[in-house]
């Protein structure tokens, strides 16, 4: 064998296996501890390590376990739709991985890449090392330049989390310069896209009727929520901002639901969970939501013990259940987050399929062929597959139709639908047409972001059509008692 | 080497072509299709997106007359670099073009475009009971094209072959922007047949018609645990040499079984070191039920510890995602991962496993073994970290190791992932000066200008490597040592004639001969007295025959040692039934040949393994090439264990030597035999 051991590094093609070039981030220290993208005096704006399926890594170590072998591709929207790498789940993650190993010098020229990604997570379910493309993608984006100082997010975020009251203020009198048929000065006003609530800003018939009272509002003042005399908890409603400042029939038909099936339970009076600040590119404020509502759930819980918190948009419970991450270097609240996130469900895993009760057999003629789209952070965020569609086959039976790539994105996404109106509309027509090829008359989704983006598409292209929120659908077939 | 300008000066003829939003020079997209799945980087100047087909041809004309190289690229999952830009140029992204055009089922093809993914293409067949046989594990992914490009297998090529056997035709570009249709059963040397598996140095795929295959009625899957692997090699050669052909016969040991069923209950025993994956397949139950009792008494009787047969479509999807997922699964392990692929002889499988755990130890690696054991087509899935660089040089040695002890074997170093810039150097210790010069002639016939992904597959210069393997003591292909003392001599006579620059007509039994069309003054080379004794490999499954010896006779002596070669009833010798490709479906079971150039120069092309993507397919270059390009001297065949069948008579075709040659073949023609020495009717006008 000794003739086998002459091997010189000459002998091999030069391009291949090329070593990491010196001035490379991760080339000179290997594995080390901290996120190689930024100086540390950044550090608030990005997150010091991920939590993966593999255990915490740093960022540039989270994008390096993916190997590359492109198994995720086909599970990409943006990829499938173009077919170009750059726009691709393993493309994104290889820009990361590049602009840390400072193969490219300028973040900008990965502004495409970062910023055309769903945040969908296929790519994550593909993957056997379930590599978090998402959260690194966001990370790319957090480094590109300007990202999160624009002056709206800064001022919508500042106002949501410093005065929610006077959010709501502002919130309805944009509201109220659309019903007065001035909606060009509110989405000029910039208030939509920081929402995250897609069609808003870009299509007006995305939504064809806002509320003049938020949800919030109404459920404080219902005494059935209060939390006086109460020992034991069966649950706590968490108001996400969609349903709060916009869908507020999703948020009340999840507290009804929640009444008839899971026992006594409480309104949180919550913040903002901080998605958008966060998927804005301003940790410190998503921190700083975060903290508010582990505070105010701490404060419930030297009250009540343990309770579930209920949200009904899966970005939200998605998010939420992710709250560690944001803390994982603060000894103090990382803990602290960790026993916030663990109580956090989301209605579509909540409620057992036994307790779903029964249709009303004219309720249910009336929503035709019911199919669920899966919500991208509730089957890719959170691993929510089964549980609803429990509960649909139990309630609609025979009238169930699966829907072909149910878990393909709906392209609302927040608000990509906005930001990539050209993409976002080729990630919809590909919903669309599944959904009219199982002629449903009735789509349950578990996001309000999906809600609106559905409901646009299906306005325009298939209008005997609708999408529901699970909680609605729930509470609309019900057996009236 | 990175020259701008070269793209700017033809940018508004492509963009007039595909459109501005198509043709990207950005640093961001450049940097995106620097990399495959493989470990090699470079950039390329810019990267065209195409829309339409039709495209191809024009652009790669456009880049032709600039001297711009260029190839072309899909999914990018190849393993070893092969749709890396090593001199730059551009990238012909055909992701895009993704529509199946046509399933016939009646005529048994499918017409595709490119960038169909292969398992849609199986979804799209399957409401019809069709499939297409090709199965990579990345079919979930990978394309038709890259397929092609990398003449793919999967599980399934045991039972129904490699990519090559399943297309049908093929539209090309050509490097100088062309387009051809090439069919195996074209008249002439089988163009074709080289394409697929040329990683883009021949040209670019634009259409393919494959061949489509009724579902089989009855599938049957069965899991065998077994405490060593080389228990189970034993059970895979007896399995086999009783004369079963599964659909699939896969193995995998503890480290990839461990990382594919992470997270999923372990359905094996407590101290399984390996598992075999058995699927038979066919259309009477009866006898797919006896073949898996025989298959389950033959693991019984080599240790196996748990036999199962998968109950319902679910258990076996179960088995298959295990099998498919064993690759990227070990993406949890590490963040890199080195696939060999090397091929032996089935019969040497325990050796070549045994000298590939020797190897991993020895350089302290860690590595998941996942093979086609039916095929003997290893895969060590080597893990790694390639910021690790200490690591990172053990893994480059241990690799190349692993791929001198498959040659060693008497193996190829790659079954199905190609060479692409990765294997170059080992195509060094593979071949010798001679085959390798003689793939280079091909290349340059296809490609005089040298622009369609160069530097791929054949070694270049910098891959100088003095130090073949030493293969004292080893086992030897029967090739230059092995020769008669008659091949011996027709090959002194070829050398001879080249000297005086005499022609020759090559002749065997006379079988087909067509005096009238001999040219006046070729002086015949009798080929009929190479009819030495068939070489039988029992195990192996392959025999050698010398070109003079009759397919009757071959036929018979095979009869005798209980084999049979899978071909209609045919007259002739074996070289002329090659060369004049009178059956087009020789090709299939043509494994290698030895060959003598017009300047008596003897090459070994192919080898004993069912599998091999080292090189260009020149054996089946071979196959209608009307004794022009070389003389055959032996060749080598994968045979059928058990008694030959009854066949009905071959119906020859009437215009069998109705050849007129192409510019390619001409090309090729003047490569191999610039003096017009060989058959020189054939091409008259060189």
């Amino acid at each position: 064998m000794s003739d086998n051991n002459q091997f010189e590094p000459g002998e091999q093609p030069k391009a291949s296996w090329e070593p990491e070039h010196e001035g490379a981030a991760g080339g000179a220290h290997f594995r080390s501890e901290v996120n190689e993208l930024y100086g540390h005096e950044q550090a608030g704006r990005h997150l010091t390590a991920l939590l993966t399926d593999l255990g915490e890594r740093n960022l540039y170590d989270a994008a390096a376990q993916c190997n590359r072998c492109g198994y995720c591709e086909t599970s990409c929207p943006t990829y499938m739709l173009t077919g170009r790498e750059t726009i691709s789940a393993r493309g994104r993650n290889q820009f990361v991985r590049m602009l840390v190993e400072g193969r490219t010098k300028s973040p900008d020229a990965a502004a495409e890449s970062f910023s055309t990604c769903l945040l969908c997570g296929a790519c994550s379910s593909a993957c056997y090392a379930k590599v978090p493309t998402p959260d690194i993608v966001l990370e790319g984006r957090r480094s590109l330049t300007g990202y999160g100082d624009n002056f709206f997010a800064r001022a919508a975020v500042n106002t949501l989390l410093n005065a929610p009251r006077l959010f709501a203020f502002w919130l309805k009198l944009a509201y109220l310069a659309k019903l007065t048929g001035l909606p060009r000065l509110a989405a000029k006003m910039g208030l939509y896209d920081f929402i995250g609530m897609p069609g808003l800003a870009e299509a007006e018939g995305a939504v064809n009727k806002v509320p003049l009272r938020f949800a919030s509002e109404l459920l404080r003042r219902d005494p059935e929520l209060g939390t006086e005399g109460k020992k034991q908890l069966g649950w706590a409603y968490f108001a996400a901002c969609g349903p709060n400042f916009l869908f507020t029939e999703v948020a009340q038909a999840t507290v009804r639901i929640l009444k008839k099936t899971s026992g006594p339970g409480i309104f949180v009076d919550n913040q903002c969970c901080g998605l958008m600040a966060h998927n804005y590119g301003r940790l410190d404020d998503a921190r700083e939501f975060a903290r508010r509502n582990i505070l105010r759930y701490e404060e419930l819980k030297a009250e009540h013990g343990d309770f579930p918190v209920i949200a009904d948009c899966a970005s939200c419970t998605a998010f939420m259940k992710g709250y560690e991450q944001l803390f994982t270097g603060d000894a103090d609240w990382r803990p602290r987050a960790k026993a916030f996130a663990a109580a956090v469900k989301d209605i579509l895993e909540f409620i057992p399929a036994e307790k779903a009760g029964r249709a009303d057999p004219a309720a249910l003629a009336a929503a035709g062929t019911v199919t669920y789209h899966d919500s991208c952070r509730a089957c890719h965020g959170q691993g929510i597959r089964q549980e609803p569609r429990a509960v649909l086959h139990k309630l609609a039976g025979k009238n169930f139709r699966e829907l072909p790539e149910s878990d393909w994105c709906c392209g609302g996404a927040g608000a990509f639908a906005f930001t990539q109106p050209e993409l976002s509309n080729k990630v919809l027509d590909r919903k669309l047409r599944n959904i009219a090829s199982v002629q449903a008359g009735t789509v349950v989704v578990g996001a309000t972001s999906c809600l609106a983006q559905i409901n646009a598409g299906l306005r325009a292209a298939y209008p005997s059509a609708r999408a529901v929120h699970y909680s609605v659908f729930i509470d609309e077939v019900a057996e009236k008692t | 080497m990175f020259k701008k300008d070269r793209i700017s000066a033809i940018r508004p003829e492509l963009e007039a072509l595909v459109g501005a939003e198509n043709v990207r020079t950005d640093e961001g997209e450049i940097l995106m299709y620097s990399y495959d799945a493989g470990m090699a980087r470079a950039r390329p100047e810019v990267v065209i997106n195409f829309t339409a087909t039709g495209q191809v041809a024009p652009v790669v004309k456009i880049l032709f007359r600039a001297g711009i190289p260029f190839l072309p690229r899909l999914a990018g999952t190849n393993l070893s670099g092969g749709t890396i830009p090593l001199k730059g140029g551009a990238i012909l992204n055909l992701s895009r073009l993704k529509k199946i055009r046509q399933i016939d089922t009646a005529a048994g093809l499918a017409l595709v475009e490119p960038g169909v993914v292969n398992l849609e293409l199986q979804k799209a067949l399957e409401p019809f009971g069709y499939f297409y046989a090709p199965d990579p594990a990345s079919q979930k992914v990978s394309t038709i094209g890259g397929n092609i490009g990398e003449n793919a297998g999967g599980p399934l090529c045991l039972k129904y072959g490699v990519t090559a056997d399943n297309v049908e035709k093929l539209e090309v570009v050509t490097p100088e922007g062309e387009v051809r249709t090439l069919s195996y059963r074209d008249q002439g040397p089988d163009l074709m047949s080289v394409m697929i598996g040329s990683e883009g140095t021949l040209g670019i795929v634009t259409h393919a018609w494959l061949k489509i295959l009724p579902l089989p009625a009855h599938i049957k899957t069965a899991s065998a645990a077994f405490p060593s692997l080389d228990s189970a090699m034993r059970a895979v050669t007896r399995i086999i040499s009783a004369g079963i052909l599964p659909r699939a016969l896969e193995a995998m040991d503890k480290v990839s079984m461990d990382a594919a069923l992470s997270g999923k209950a372990n359905p094996f025993p407590a101290g399984t070191e390996a598992v075999l994956i058995i699927e038979l397949d066919g259309a009477d139950a009866v006898r797919v039920k006896t073949e898996l009792e025989t298959v389950h008494k033959i693991c019984s009787d080599n240790g196996c510890e748990a036999f199962k047969v998968a109950g319902d479509e679910g258990e076996r999807a179960l088995l298959w995602q295990a099998r498919k997922g064993a690759y990227p699964a070990m993406a949890r392990l590490a963040p890199d991962v080195l696939v060999e692929d090397g091929v032996v002889p089935r019969p040497r499988l325990p050796e070549a496993l045994r000298e590939t755990r020797e190897i991993i130890s020895k350089y302290k690696l860690t590595a998941g073994l996942l093979f086609h054991a039916g095929d003997g087509n290893l895969h060590p899935n080597v893990i790694f970290d390639r910021r690790d660089i200490e690591e990172v040089k053990r893994v480059k040695k241990a690799g190349y190791e692993m791929l001198k002890s498959c040659i060693r074997l008497g193996g190829t170093i790659s079954g199905e992932h190609g060479i692409g810039v990765e294997k170059r150097v080992a195509m060094n210790w593979l071949y010798g000066k001679g085959e390798l010069a003689f793939f280079h002639s091909m290349k340059r016939a296809f490609d005089p200008a040298g622009l369609a992904n160069p530097d791929k597959i054949l070694p270049v210069a910098s891959d100088r490597s003095p130090s073949k393997p030493d293969l004292a003591g080893a086992f030897v292909f029967p090739g230059k040592s092995g020769l008669s003392p008659e091949a011996r001599g027709v090959i002194d006579e070829i050398r001879l004639r080249a000297a005086s620059g005499t022609r020759t007509a090559v002749t065997g039994l006379g079988t087909r001969l067509k005096p009238a069309r001999i040219m006046e003054g070729a002086k015949p080379l009798d080929l009929a007295q190479l009819a030495g004794r068939a070489e039988i490999d029992r195990e192996n499954l392959t025999a050698r025959a010398e070109a003079g010896l009759s397919l009757e006779e071959f036929r018979r002596q095979l009869g005798e040692a209980g084999f049979s070669l899978d071909l209609p009833e045919l007259k002739g010798s074996v070289g002329g039934l090659i060369a004049s490709k009178v059956c087009p479906g020789i090709r299939g079971l043509l494994l290698g040949l030895e060959v003598a150039t017009a300047s008596g120069e003897l090459l070994e092309l192919g080898g004993k393994t069912v599998k091999n993507v080292a090189g260009y397919d020149a054996v089946r270059l071979f196959c209608g090439s009307l004794g022009a390009y070389g003389v055959i001297i032996s060749a080598t065949f994968a045979l059928s264990a058990g008694k030959d069948r009854e066949r009905a008579p071959f119906a020859e075709p009437a215009g069998w030597d109705d050849f007129e040659p192409g510019d390619i073949h001409r090309r090729l023609k003047k490569e191999f035999d610039p003096q017009n020495l060989l058959n020189p009717w054939v091409y008259r006008n060189i």
